[in-house]
């Protein structure tokens, strides 16, 4: 090791390193940044070294830096002399074996490749590596990679942090010799100006402008900081940039110290990042012995050293004005500005504070020039940022895109989209500080400008996804929680503010929040963001104000009806079963209750909660088993068929009568209030059971002849004998409720007789009518839309289908269809526009309409439909191809030019349903602009009193227990208004039963009812899904974790 | 010999000398700026946020007590949203410890009592946090009550500047955030204590008062502190 102090010196240790960085022999680097050693790369490392040992391989083994993919980890990259580097992932110490073997015969193992690099750019030099491996992808084509630019991490994962020498033969250092030689430092502040770099750490301040602040201040003594004390949750940028390439930042401050006349610099780093510390003490001690610090540096006549000290992890540090304060050796709390550290900083002399990254870009732009910056970026936010993206996506990891890169880039390209089964909900940016954007607006270009439009900060980096798993108001009230404990206490708002915001936020999350609230949140946060002294008060409110305005909705729904649709706030759910179901069944009771034996109980817990229990035992979307913390194990538990097996056993049982009387004996005395219920749906009929049990005379409207609505019109005799259908529905006339069939709401009767004649009524209308594509040939002959289809044959209409009948859509009406045309005879393919994971079917129904031989026919969409002699003969197809996420969280069908004709006999449209909106004219019923009756989510109240609306009517189509859910929310809304009192608990059963925790839980698996074979079933329109038997039922009942029973930790924390 | 320089305060202008602050201006000019932890003769901590003060052209507020007057700024003092943000400030002052005025032994001598009167502060809209906190009377002439506490650090200033003792300082951080004697023990056994009484003078509330007075006997005498700020300054 030599100390350089002229360019002959330079050279050689560069030709020393490039020896070291390309060795006539293989070389294997194991990522060992702090994410690469907690996925267990000390051992891999370690594997490696004993095996290369033993079998005296001559092979060149290094420590790296990580490469940015750290859901990859541990990563190895492998350079066999002449060959790409092969980046091999999560590489496991049992593993390193086989990557040895290949080594000799110049191949890595494949399987183990993630991608390969031919040659790097590292902006300061150029590193070709070699050609080969076709079949291994180069690193930008991979999706994680794909895109990026690597400006700041130019070197991480590549070169051996430890040893400058690899970082001189990469470039480095050059350009702080040339800054040295050319000697002009204002030039070369005017280019840093020029490249618009501005601040990393968040605030975005020129970068240029900041160090001309400082050259041109007076003082004997000026210092430089960097700010290297990362406080955020979930970012790590700045670490992984230290310990992968701790020289970047000691060059760009030198350069920095010679720029502004500076001859100290302090690195302020957080005693948190153990590894960050030990490489950057270690690349100090030689920067010094190379003479790249200290006096003389480069033999230029040149003085500048650098100091690292620890912070103890204040995140309020971050705030320039108290770090300084702490480097002081005082408390951690900010000083109002100005005066500005450029003017009265650091022991009161001139500083200039920077953070990591932006020290990074320093040595590039001197090397490359500003206007290759530039070209980098949007308009005022140029080059690079490096995001540490985390939380619900598939790949996390570090990105570095190009500012104003699309947040859904970084989403659904780099991050490889949400979990399977979720939606992204939201983005949260800039940590604890920043803002929370919402999935519709993820089109949002990343810079300073935008995201601080939209309320949220570019920050230092952080990107936290959050999914519908996430609860908004619990991650405003987490962020809120972080910023009010990291507060250093010093200005009132900020101390007292946040503090109360925290209660606030609190108390909505535990069910006790106030209508009032809301806008004290909105007017407190907007007063602590106007008045804190520095950032952190002024910016804490961030992510409260953001998730406020684009989640209002989930803060009502926590005030106003005590529900946290994600789950998270425990104390608004029994279970996250009951939590999940619209009709938030109590589903651990009545498997409790089954499982002990008491079938006649169950089944009362059952219809009190569901008066549909055996229709929607059979055909619910059954949304409890995405929630079932028994998927930790094994499988959510049945609990769809344990419910309709108690359902079945009482209502097709001889024990029907006596269980009638019970529910019989639970209705209220008459009140002599008169309620029409319009349209005999699941809706509707829920609505009616309970405003009967409750005391009224109901009457419900039915346009067609008989009640149940979609249940007996659309859904389909195979999946819904109407017979269950039946039994349900005579349970409800025996409460009382009268039923007016053949009646048409609007036609043969309209709202102001209804009006005149009861005292509320319920509007529940379904959604009967197809909506219209525009393809054209839907006028020939033997094109349906689905409804009618579907009706038609409940009504054993006769249908000429011919031979091949073509479905569209991809949703339950669709497959109902399609299995409905082949047991009519015909053979069926679904033609659906994207991918069959989108589907919005049941996943069962989809699967079992495959076995009966319906076929399938994804990525296309409909064309034209053709015909001759007025009757369909081919419908003709546009393949698809998948373009951007759109606001669902699917990806965009986009249609091509490539036509595919499909011969058919007869085409069903089963692209959605609308209700039919024929009776909104002149009803002075308020329409909303997307044609949807007003109504109020929680009291159902719609713009004409005494009016109420529910189901489809509202929602827009649905499935079976959501539409009864608003049934249920009608019944105890319209009895609270008609009587004053809150009865609608009052009628509900309850029970006792046992309380304890299964110990040790079953270990029973998921049963499932077996169909019958595709070939019988298909052809004949029998019940496809027979029950469990009772012993399996009860089998399956006891699977349940019991989720429901609270370990009285809460009391003893109290 | 000190430069001249003009402010508009409110629309009146008014000459100032340069490296005075916004609220050394307005206070000249006969403008009064409402504020709890700045006092004259003491530093100022900015840290109370009553007196921000809106600066034409100028996004953020920024407090009186702590910017530099500059030639040619236009500076409102006094409006809706600074009137808003100031009766706020105060109800979360109110709000964060025990201060019930007709209980305390400062009622009628109390800044922040006068202030809430000055901005009409009639009712406090959060909620009472009612934290237990302690009473040090452990030092045989004075009291110091953390329920009153407002966290102004005048005490902190007073000792640490004037009488150069630095008995106090604030320990803790954000809402836990508490004035303590020396490295947090009693009053009474601090060493470094003169027993001057400047902090219970300069305290604006009933934190820090002498025992033995009768409630209406509790005024605070600001003249010597203000008297030594002044020859202090006026050492070469």
């Amino acid at each position: 090791m030599s100390r350089i102090r002229d360019l002959s010196t330079f050279n050689a240790v560069r030709t020393a390193g490039l020896a070291k960085l390309l060795p006539a022999r293989p070389r294997i680097a194991v990522g060992m940044g702090t994410c690469g050693a907690g996925n267990g790369a000390e051992g891999v490392f370690n594997a490696l070294a004993d095996a290369i040992h033993a079998r005296g391989l001559d092979v060149s083994l290094v420590r790296t830096g990580c490469f940015g993919f750290c859901a990859e980890e541990p990563l190895v990259n492998v350079w066999i002399p002449g060959m790409p580097l092969v980046i091999l992932h999560r590489v496991r110490a049992e593993q390193t074996g086989q990557i040895l073997d290949g080594l000799a015969a110049h191949v890595v193992p494949e399987t183990l490749a993630l991608c390969k690099i031919e040659s790097w750019d590292h902006l300061t030099g150029q590193i070709s590596y070699g050609h080969g491996f076709p079949s291994i992808p180069n690193w930008n084509e991979i999706s994680f990679f794909q895109g990026q630019v690597k400006v700041v991490m130019r070197d991480c994962g590549l070169i051996n942090p430890d040893d400058v020498e690899e970082y001189i033969a990469v470039g480095g250092y050059q350009a702080l010799y040339k800054v040295l030689i050319d000697g002009m430092p204002e030039l070369a502040i005017e280019q840093i100006k020029a490249s618009r770099l501005r601040g990393r750490g968040g605030a975005g301040f020129s970068t240029g402008a900041k160090l001309e602040f400082l050259h041109k201040a007076r003082g004997e003594r000026k210092f430089l900081i960097c700010n290297a004390d990362e406080g955020d949750p979930g970012a790590y940028m700045n670490r992984n940039e230290i310990e992968g390439d701790p020289h970047a930042l000691l060059e760009g401050m030198t350069i920095g110290g010679y720029l502004t006349g500076a001859t100290q610099g302090i690195i302020y780093v957080r005693a948190e990042y153990p590894l960050a510390v030990q490489r950057l003490n270690a690349a100090l001690a030689t920067a010094r012995d190379y003479g790249l610090l200290g006096k003389d540096i480069l033999g230029r006549g040149f003085d500048f050293d650098i100091q690292l000290v620890e912070g103890a992890g204040a995140f309020v540090c971050g705030e320039e004005t108290a770090l300084i304060a702490s480097l002081e050796g005082r408390a951690g709390r900010p000083r109002p500005r100005p005066p500005f550290p450029a003017e009265r900083g650091l022991w009161g002399c001139p500083t200039d504070i920077n953070n990591v990254e932006t020290w990074f870009n320093i040595a590039p732009i001197i090397a490359r020039g500003p206007a290759w910056f530039t070209e980098m970026g949007s308009n005022k936010s140029a080059g690079t940022k490096v995001i540490s993206l985390v939380g619900k996506v598939r790949n996390t990891g570090l990105v570095e895109f190009p500012l104003g890169t699309p947040l859904a880039k970084y989403i659904y390209d780099a991050g490889g989209g949400p979990m399977p089964g979720h939606v992204v909900k939201a983005v949260q940016t800039g940590g604890p500080s920043g803002g929370c954007i919402p999935r519709e607006m993820l089109d949002t270009p990343v810079d300073y400008e935008t995201l601080g439009k939209l309320g949220a900060i570019m920050g230092s980096g952080g990107m936290v996804v959050m999914d519908d798993d996430n609860c908004m108001v619990d991650v405003a009230r987490y962020f809120i929680a972080f910023t009010r404990s990291e507060s250093c206490g010093k200005c009132t708002p900020c101390r007292v503010g946040l503090d109360k915001a925290l209660r606030t936020l609190t108390r909505i999350t535990r069910g006790e929040g106030r209508e009032e609230d809301l806008a004290a949140l909105d007017e407190l946060g907007r007063m602590i963001q106007a008045t804190s002294l520095c950032g952190l008060g002024q910016s804490a409110p961030n992510s409260m104000l953001t998730a406020l305005r684009h989640f209002r909705d989930e803060f009502e729904d926590h005030i106003r009806a005590h529900r946290c649709h994600a789950g998270v706030c425990q104390d608004l759910a029994l279970s996250p079963c009951e939590n999940t179901c619209p009709l938030h069944m109590n589903i651990p009771r009545f498997l409790e209750l089954y499982r002990e034996g008491r079938l006649a109980e169950a089944f009362d817990s059952v219809i009190m909660d569901n008066p549909l229990p055996a229709s929607t035992g059979r055909v619910c979307q059954h949304p409890c088993d995405s929630r079932c913390r028994r998927k930790g194990t094994d499988e959510a538990v049945n609990m769809r068929e344990v419910h309709r097996v108690i359902a079945d056993a009482v209502l097709l049982g001889d024990a029907f009568e006596e269980s009638v009387a019970r529910i019989l004996a639970r209705k209220l005395p008459a009140t002599g209030k008169k309620i029409a219920v319009v349209g005999a749906g699941p809706t509707g009929l829920t609505a009616a059971f309970y405003l009967a049990l409750l005391g009224h005379a109901v009457t419900v409207l039915e346009q067609r002849p008989e009640p149940g609505g979609m249940l007996r019109y659309a859904l389909p005799e195979y999946r819904l004998p109407k017979a269950v259908l039946d039994r349900e529905v005579e349970i409800i006339r025996r409460l009382g409720v009268g039923f007016t069939f053949d009646t048409s709401v609007g036609k043969t009767t309209t709202l102001n007789d209804l009006e005149a004649a009861y005292d509320a009524v319920f509007l529940s209308i379904g959604t009967w009518k197809e909506s219209h594509v525009y393809v054209p040939g839907t006028e020939l002959s033997g094109v349906w839309p689905a409804l009618t289809f579907l009706e038609d044959v409940a009504c054993d209409k006769p249908l000429d289908l011919g031979s091949h009948v073509v479905v569209i859509g991809g949703g339950n009406a669709a497959i109902d269809c399609a299995r409905t045309v082949v047991r009519k005879g015909a053979a069926a393919t679904v033609v659906y526009r994207r991918e069959r994971k989108d589907m919005p079917a049941i996943v069962e129904e989809v699967a079992e309409a495959e076995q009966e031989g319906v076929q399938f026919r994804f990525l296309a969409s409909p064309h034209r439909i053709t015909g001759e002699h007025g009757t369909v003969k081919a419908i003709e197809v546009l393949k698809t191809r998948l373009g951007e996420f759109d606001a669902s969280g699917r990806r965009r069908p986009i249609d091509t030019d490539e036509v595919r004709v499909v011969p058919c006999s007869a085409v069903i449209l089963a692209v959605g349903e609308d209700v039919d909106r024929d009776f909104y004219a002149g009803s002075g019923l308020t329409i909303k602009e997307s044609g949807i009756l007003e109504a109020d989510r929680y009291t159902l109240e719609t713009s004409r009193h005494n009016f109420y609306a529910g189901g489809d009517l509202i929602a827009g189509a649905s499935n079976v227990s959501n539409a009864m859910s608003y049934g249920k929310n009608a019944a105890r809304n319209i009895d609270e208004r008609l009587t004053g009192e809150k009865r609608f608990d009052s009628i509900m059963p309850s029970f006792a039963y046992d309380q304890t925790v299964p110990a040790p839980p079953s270990t029973a698996r998921r049963h499932h009812a077996t169909p019958a074979p595709a070939a019988t079933r298909a052809q004949t329109f029998e019940e496809v899904m027979p029950a469990l038997i009772p012993e399996e039922a009860c089998e399956e009942a006891a699977r349940c974790l019991r989720c429901d029973i609270r370990e009285p930790i809460h009391a003893a924390q109290n | 010999m000190s430069q001249k320089i003009s402010v508009r305060i409110d629309g009146q202008l008014c000459t100032a000398e340069a490296g005075q602050t916004i609220y050394q201006v307005a206070q000249a000019a006969g403008r009064h700026i409402p504020a709890l932890c700045h006092m004259e003769g003491l530093s100022s901590a900015g840290s109370c946020r009553l007196c921000l003060v809106q600066v034409e052209g100028l996004g953020r507020l920024l407090p009186a007590c702590t910017t530099p007057a500059r030639d040619g700024m236009a500076v409102t003092t006094q409006s809706e949203t600074l009137a808003h943000n100031r009766r706020m400030a105060l109800e979360l002052l109110f709000s964060e410890r025990n201060h019930i005025c007709a209980v305390c032994v400062s009622n009628g001598h109390c800044e922040l009592q006068a202030l809430a009167c000055e901005l009409g502060v009639t009712s406090v809209r959060f909620p009472y946090n009612y934290p237990r906190l302690p009473v040090d009377a452990s030092h045989p002439r004075f009291v110091l009550d953390h329920n009153r506490c407002v966290l102004c650090t005048r005490c902190v200033r007073v000792c640490d500047e004037i009488e150069g003792a630095h008995v106090w300082d604030i320990a803790g951080r954000g809402i836990a955030s508490m004035l303590v004697c020396e490295l947090d023990r009693p009053w009474g056994e601090a060493e470094s204590c003169t027993g001057c009484g400047k902090c219970v003078q300069v305290c604006p509330t009933g934190a820090l008062v002498e025992k033995g007075r009768a409630v209406e006997e509790m005024t605070k005498r600001r003249g010597p502190v203000l008297h030594l700020a002044e020859r202090k300054e006026a050492r070469p």
